[in-house]
């Protein structure tokens, strides 16, 4: 439906490069990366405000170069809302349906439904200037559904609200996404919003697509360190890798040997990565496990922020970082001093040699 | 702020005193002249009332108008596409912009002239199609027009880049072209920038003296007038033209001023 083939554009200081994706009919796709990596430059890309120096944007198959943002049928939402001051809640959502020309009937019928959809009814008649960050987030999702757009773009609409507000905006859009068939765009710096949503995904970083595809493919096996540090793997390690045997690698990391799946090749250098929570602690002598690395380590930390998981820094040889519930971290006594156990699973360790 | 509380800021209290300087200046200089006039009120209602004077300070009034509405044609799009875009050679088409307000008046009269004049590039072929720019209408309105270009264009160029892009950005994609963004989106929220610049540009306008009298000295507009009257008739009569003069100014622009709170209010906590 959408395609990028190659497209680059410089703007001032600010540079996108040769990035290729394709989001298809229905699709939720989520773009992330840090703030200044250009996801909200793509955006508008694909809504038709900047036009590629090089490369090629196809909308349904065919070069939309010459197809101006008006003719698209596709809908922004800009995270500071952008809704009109000048223009009351109404006018707003009708905006884009008086700019069609549509008949009066027509347009006063479908702001009734959106302001009801929305929960907006009795803010009919109100101005932006006197609304809630939440409210005028409604508003704007419902001012881009108006016209019913094949395409809806949203530029980080959660980011500036509370999380009971977050909720509820991020039901709405799932419905709106499953009841319409909707392909929706949207990007994030935020992961955990990206696990929810997304059908499919891209990482952006630093004006540059690193990774590409279904959503949890991403976030489960990235082919690069800087996408593996975006994506939350709290652990990463350089290495070398020793042997490999069947696909089973060892690596060799400061003296001591991490076995994974993996079919790199001996010699190479690669980084090692994985989460926090495929670590296993065990606190008593002799405990059973069927994981193929354990390593004695000293808990130098123990970091709690409150929720219900507790994070322990330990070194065994190498700093590693374990997730662990809160309450077994009571129930054990963990207490940085303390010699414990760690175990990983093979397969849940990731090899990226050193190239990628 | 409460008033005690501004008067316990020291330095408040001092910048008002220093600002207070300019003030006094202004308000010294014009009770020095009325405190005259008022001695002799039977004649300031005689000049005030003289058919010379009445014409000139419409004629100065509405040629004044006239070259405002020129540059808001003109001075719209200009301003809007120096707002909305980057190109190479922009900062010199700024200073183009700008060279009026920099110009010595003779300078910018004398540039006017000899564009305009009835064997000038432009004023020539005017000329011989019968339409006068010298010691005419048209003249006075040509050099009002260049000298108050500037403070039109700046004002509105500032308004259009108060309004975020991204307004116009989703504007567009919601179905509106580009000059349907600008007219129902760009135009009203700058509407308040553009009326302040086309009251300064009016009241640069109607205080034009030497780049008037060097294409048109006739018919006179009030400050020719003014100068007519001090070198023939010296300091009384041209004082008393004067006065009547700031009266109506005043008159004019507090009613303008007035009328500016009800021009682009809108809510912009957005």
């Amino acid at each position: 439906m959408i395609g990028f083939r190659h497209v680059s554009l410089t703007l001032g200081d600010f540079a996108l490069q040769d990035v290729s994706f394709t989001i298809n009919e229905g699709d939720y796709y989520v773009i992330i990366g840090p703030s200044g990596a250009g996801k909200t430059v793509i955006l508008e890309m694909i809504a038709g405000l900047h036009l590629p120096d090089e490369g090629e944007i196809l909308i349904h198959g065919r070069d939309a170069s010459g197809v101006p943002p008006e003719k698209r049928r596709i809908a922004l939402v800009y995270q500071d809302y952008s809704l009109f001051p000048h223009m009351t809640v109404e006018k707003n959502i009708g905006f884009g349906l008086a700019m069609q020309k549509r008949p009066k009937e027509e347009i006063d019928r479908r702001i009734r439904e959106l302001l009801r959809t929305f929960g907006l009814e009795s803010f009919r008649d109100r101005f932006p200037g006197t609304m809630s960050g939440g409210e005028q987030q409604r508003v704007a999702i419902a001012r881009a559904l108006a016209s019913e757009p094949e395409i809806l773009l949203l530029d980080e609409p959660f980011a500036a609200l509370d999380p009971i507000t977050r909720e509820r905006l991020i039901a709405d859009l799932r419905r709106v996404h499953r009841e319409t068939g909707l392909t929706i765009v949207q990007v994030t710096h935020a992961r955990e919003e990206l696990l929810r949503m997304a059908t499919r995904c891209a990482v952006v970083l630093d004006g540059r697509l690193v990774q590409e595809g279904p959503a949890n493919q991403v976030f489960e096996t990235p082919e690069s360190t800087a996408v593996a540090r975006f994506v939350g793997m709290e652990n990463i390690l350089n290495g070398v890798v020793a042997a490999n045997a069947d696909g089973l690698a060892s690596i060799d990391i400061q003296g001591r040997s991490i076995v994974a799946v993996s079919d790199a090749c001996p010699g190479t250098a690669a980084d090692v990565v994985f989460r926090a929570a495929d670590v296993t602690l065990h606190v008593r002598d002799g405990e059973e496990s069927t994981a193929r690395n354990r390593f004695g380590a000293v808990i130098t930390a123990v970091v709690s922020f409150g929720g219900p998981l507790t994070e322990v820094y330990l070194n065994a040889g190498f700093p590693i970082v374990a997730l662990v519930t809160r309450q077994s971290a009571e129930d054990c006594d963990l207490a940085p001093g303390m010699s414990v156990l760690a175990s990983i699973k093979a397969s849940a360790i990731r090899v990226i040699p050193e190239s990628a | 702020m409460a008033q005690t509380l501004v008067l316990r800021d020291r330095c408040l209290v001092s910048f008002s005193l220093l600002g207070g300087v300019i003030l006094g200046l202004t308000v010294l200089a014009l009770l020095n002249l009325t405190v005259k006039e008022l001695a002799d009120i039977p004649h300031v209602v005689q000049v005030a009332a003289d058919a010379k004077v009445i014409d000139s300070i419409v004629l100065t009034m509405g040629a004044g108008a006239n070259a405002v509405a020129i540059l808001m044609i003109f001075g719209v799009p200009l301003a809007y596409v120096l707002a909305r875009t980057n190109f190479r050679g922009k900062g010199l088409v700024e200073t183009i912009v700008d060279i009026p307000l920099m110009l010595p008046h003779t300078v910018a009269g004398l540039l006017v002239y000899m564009l305009f004049m009835k064997r000038g590039l432009i004023g020539a072929p005017f000329y011989n199609i019968g339409f006068h720019f010298e010691d005419a209408y048209p003249g006075i309105v040509i050099a009002m027009l260049f000298v108050a270009s500037p403070y039109f264009v700046n004002s509105a160029r500032e308004g259009f880049e108060k309004v975020p892009v991204h307004l116009e950005n989703v504007a567009r994609t919601l179905g509106a072209s580009r000059f349907s963004a600008f007219r129902h989106i760009v135009l009203p929220l700058s509407a308040r920038d553009i009326y302040n610049g086309m009251i300064f540009a009016w009241g640069r306008a109607i205080g034009e003296f030497a780049a008037i009298i060097m294409i048109a000295y006739y018919p006179m507009v009030i400050s020719t007038l003014i100068y007519y009257r001090f070198t023939t008739s010296g300091i009384k009569e041209s004082s008393t033209v004067a006065f009547v003069m700031i009266i109506a100014c005043f008159a004019v622009f507090m009613t303008l001023r007035y009328l500016s709170r009800f021009i682009g209010r809108h809510d912009d906590r957005v």
